[in-house]
């Protein structure tokens, strides 16, 4: 991973940018953010103008489409009024939908570096405010009333100082005092699902010589760790996030009472934000005593993540399974720092059988029956993954294996299921196949995964030969699913004849279909604020009578949108968050 | 199918036969714990299968004296004809390796009664063996002009010479063979070739044999199946490794199966480590769908005009066809 220069203050140039000063060639900050789908941007624009209104929505959309600006740019392209804009900017920040940052860029042949303050929606953040049901789930699971009372508190307002949050409760018969309350932050903050907020402004500072040469150069060894550039978004984040010490530690205080009335004659954390911005110069600068607080998203996308792989275990294999791979995902959550993990850190059958015991479920199962488990789900396919007797979830895979089912479900039900079997042949073998003639197609799907294909191969078996559908009819279905996208198209020509080769690009595909997801959860919404309207209507009527039975159905149809739309949004964090 | 004449149900009776057979209609969903037997053509559940059918009876229900034929079994009677028909036409068609032998022309062949013209065509024919002869490559070879050989071809078809076969490569074209060969495999596309078609019954039987037995076993090798599939009363002639081979495969890419190696533990116990096997995929797969994933529940995620569909556009989420038809209960 590139090393991030991060200036606590920005306002001094650090050793690094003068000497870029004197470098030949002027070096540019990639501005290479993450790419977000036609409908991605149209679905998140959607989630903001139910939100927060038209005006937010537009700062918001061109944020999307143009990636991060500067104040004068947003002005210019969105022709609303500055100030205007400031607020919309402050809204999506109290609601961190927005990050501002500091970007460093080089002057140009002697000049001095220029420092820009741009400001960069985050699309994450927007999807999760679809998701706020869910998390709260997760908190009532695990939690008393008043943490999700609180957790609500925060989703409802972006972000709280500790003098705000009191406030709120203050009046509430549930809160059972100061100290009851302090608890249970406490309690949610070393869950990890309430964080200190990020810094307001991170410095980006230009990327020393090294790390801007090309990561080939390093060597073959060191090339495979950077393959992967980080994007700007990543960058900003990574910047902005306070140290972990720092980041989940609240500090209980008994004479929170007397603070609190200390604090109502300075401004607020908010307030304080809001001169920030205001001033235009010093946003980087946070007032140390105002600490503000707000749902750690992250914890609970690793949350819903577990939630998911667990499903994934138990449909495709069974409750024992999930029980024990739930085992395993509490005994390694504490390590998890990422969302997109890999694999989960390796764990002993005794530290996996520890956690198994301490469930309901596993409290019945011997050693001996925990660890023929284990062999279960290590083999096809391969959940976890074993090495030297340790065991470690294979998150990866469970993903790969759950986008796998997403995709070829819609197959089979837009394209029938010969169509299934093709795309299945295609996707399995992973390169191109010709429609009735290959020399080679895979014999044997080898190894415990399915994933490595050897090609010991048959002679002159083709797709349609290989899934016994006639010639005819398979090019037909092979070119139905190529114009919809699914498969990918070569022609070959050799003499007179020519030949049609078929693949499917499973990479590109998860981008197309995410997108149909975005689409699709869009016009889920939209139908949702259509059958409202109705709904409307018939109670302005009044619900009796012949209305009655209307209104009921409306009622029901409402209920298969949302669910309809709350499995969906499982499905674009299986392909986007996970 | 119930109205049999008694004769014909004589010879179903004949043909009785207790046979380790899968009921059809359930093959999509649960499995029907009822003994299954085999009449003539006909594959039906039975309660008791320690009693004889009485085939006297006019009704068909009494046929076996336990005969329950519950609700969700009376479709099989019918809907299973094709299994026997199947395995008996694709039986003898595996018979083939015997027939594919040459025959030996008879003594008193009427290769020795042919005109000048008929012997050049037959030789040119017969010279082609099991790859048979497109009748313009034939007119070219023989020299002969059109209307001779239109003429000797039919006369020769009469006396039984040569016969008309279809190329899987080009249907279209008249192809001709000496009686003696059968088509190579280029010719007739293969075992799961039918007269120039691919036999699906035939496939669609197997892949269901194969499909059942793997079930019930959990894990089996290849070569499991394959002894399986052959010890069948109704199979009496061997099917080959790989035929088995192909078939499984197509029950992979159905996802009714998946293609594992044995770690011998647990299940994979009686198979060697690191053998590949294959292993029944409990849930979801043959005959069944796949479980509809979250977008593919939705008219959108299926939807042909989705690229088309635009907030306020004329198609629209409001104004869409699809859900009004899905939203209507």
């Amino acid at each position: 991973m590139a090393q991030l220069h991060v200036r606590k203050n920005p306002t001094q140039p650090s050793s690094s940018v003068s000497h870029s000063l004197h470098s030949q060639k002027p070096k540019k900050q990639a501005l290479t953010t993450a790419m977000v789908s036609q409908y991605g941007i149209k679905y998140a624009v959607h989630i903001i103008t139910n939100h927060f209104g038209p005006l937010v929505a537009k700062v918001c959309d061109c944020l999307l489409k143009k990636g991060p600006l500067p104040l004068r740019e947003i002005v210019r392209y969105t022709e609303l009024s500055e100030t205007l804009v400031r607020n919309c900017l402050l809204v999506l920040i109290q609601h961190n939908c927005l990050q501002p940052f500091l970007l460093e860029e080089e002057g140009g042949f002697g000049e001095v570096n220029k420092v820009s303050s741009l400001y960069m929606v985050l699309f994450d953040n927007v999807l999760h405010r679809v998701r706020f049901s869910k998390f709260m789930a997760i908190v009532s699971q695990e939690f008393n009333k008043l943490c999700v009372d609180l957790i609500e508190t925060l989703l409802q307002h972006g972000r709280l100082s500790s003098e705000q949050i009191f406030d709120g409760f203050r009046d509430s018969s549930s809160s059972g005092g100061m100290e009851a309350l302090q608890e249970n932050i406490h309690k949610l903050v070393m869950a990890r699902y309430v964080e200190r907020c990020p810094i307001s402004e991170p410095f980006l500072a230009l990327p020393s010589e090294e790390e801007a040469a090309p990561a080939r150069r390093r060597g073959a060894k060191s090339a495979k760790v950077f393959l992967e550039p980080e994007t700007l978004e990543q960058r900003v984040l990574a910047a902005a996030v306070p140290p972990e010490g720092m980041r989940f530690s609240f500090e209980l205080n008994p004479e929170i009472g007397a603070d609190r009335e200390k604090a109502e004659n300075s401004s607020t954390g908010d307030k304080r934000k809001r001169d920030a911005l205001e001033s235009g110069t010093d946003g980087g600068f946070v007032d140390k005593q105002v600490v503000l607080w707000r749902v750690n998203c992250e914890e609970f996308t690793r949350r819903l993540r577990h939630k998911i792989c667990i499903e994934i275990v138990r449909t495709r294999l069974d409750d024992e399974a999930a029980t024990v791979f739930t085992a395993m995902l509490n005994a390694s959550r504490s390590e998890e720092k990422k969302i997109k993990t890999a694999s989960s850190v390796p764990l002993s059958e005794n530290s996996i059988y520890a956690e198994v015991i301490k469930s309901e479920k596993g409290r019945n199962m011997t050693l001996d029956y925990v660890i023929s488990v284990l062999v279960g789900l290590s083999s096809s396919p391969p959940f976890v993954r074993v090495v030297d007797n340790s065991y470690s979830i294979d998150y990866k895979h469970i993903i790969e294996v759950a986008q796998t089912d997403e995709v070829e479900s819609i197959v089979y039900k837009k394209y029938g299921k010969d169509a299934y079997r093709m795309f299945r042949l295609l996707s399995k073998t992973g390169r191109f196949l010709e429609t009735d003639k290959v020399s080679v197609t895979p014999h044997t799907l080898v190894g415990v995964g399915l994933d490595s294909l050897s090609t010991v191969g048959l002679a002159n078996i083709g797709i349609s030969d290989s899934i016994f559908v006639e010639k005819k009819e398979t090019a037909n279905i092979l070119s139905k699913m190529w114009q919809g996208d699914y498969l990918q198209m070569e022609k070959l020509v050799a003499g007179p004849t020519q030949f049609l080769l078929w693949k499917v690009n499973m990479i590109n595909l998860r981008e197309r279909v995410l997108d149909d997801m975005f689409h699709a959860s869009l016009n889920l919404s939209l139908r949702v604020a259509y059958e409202l309207e109705q709904q409307k209507e018939i109670l302005h009527l009044g619900v009796d009578g012949p209305m009655k039975e209307k209104y009921e159905k409306l009622k029901k149809v409402r209920f298969l949108l949302e669910s309809s739309r709350m499995k969906l949004d499982d499905a674009i964090m299986i392909f986007h968050d996970f | 199918m119930f109205s049999q004449s008694p004769s014909c149900r004589y010879l179903l009776s004949s043909f009785y036969l207790r046979v380790p057979a899968f009921c059809t209609g359930c093959l999509s969903g649960e499995y029907c714990n009822y003994s299954f037997f085999l009449f003539g053509s006909y594959i039906w559940c039975v309660e008791d299968d320690t009693k004889e059918p009485d085939f006297n009876s006019t009704n068909p229900a009494s046929w076996s004296h336990g005969y329950v034929a519950p609700e969700a079994h009376q479709g099989i009677v019918s809907s299973s004809t094709y299994i026997f028909d199947v395995l008996s036409a694709g039986m003898s068609r595996l018979q083939g390796p015997s027939s594919l032998k040459r025959k030996r022309p008879e003594l008193n062949s009427p290769v020795q009664s042919l005109t000048e013209h008929e012997r050049i065509l037959y030789d040119v024919i017969r010279s082609k063996q099991d790859i048979g002869i497109w009748t313009r490559d034939m007119k070219k070879e023989a020299k002969l002009p059109d209307n001779v050989v239109n003429k000797s071809l039919k006369a020769l078809q009469v006396k039984n010479l040569i016969k008309e076969v279809v190329n899987i490569q080009n249907k279209g074209r008249k192809h001709f063979m000496a009686t003696e060969f059968e088509p190579s495999k280029e010719i007739s596309g293969g075992a799961w070739y039918l007269e120039g078609s691919l036999d699906t019954e035939f496939i669609e039987s197997l892949r269901q044999l194969c499909k059942r037995q793997i079930e019930k076993k959990g894990v089996a090798t290849l070569e499991e199946v394959t002894d399986l599939i052959n010890s069948y009363p109704a199979f009496n002639v061997d099917v080959t490794k790989q035929q088995i081979e192909e078939i499984l495969r197509t029950l992979i890419w159905d996802n009714a199966i998946m293609e594992v190696k044995s770690n011998g533990m647990g299940e994979f116990a009686s198979i060697p480590f690191g053998k590949v096997c294959y292993r029944y995929v409990s849930k979801g797969g043959l005959g069944g769908e796949p479980r509809a994933g979250a977008l593919a529940s939705i008219p959108c995620g299926v939807c042909p005009r989705i690229s088309r569909c635009t907030p306020d556009g004329v198609i629209s989420p409001k104004t869409c066809v699809y859900y009004q038809k899905w939203l209507d209960f």
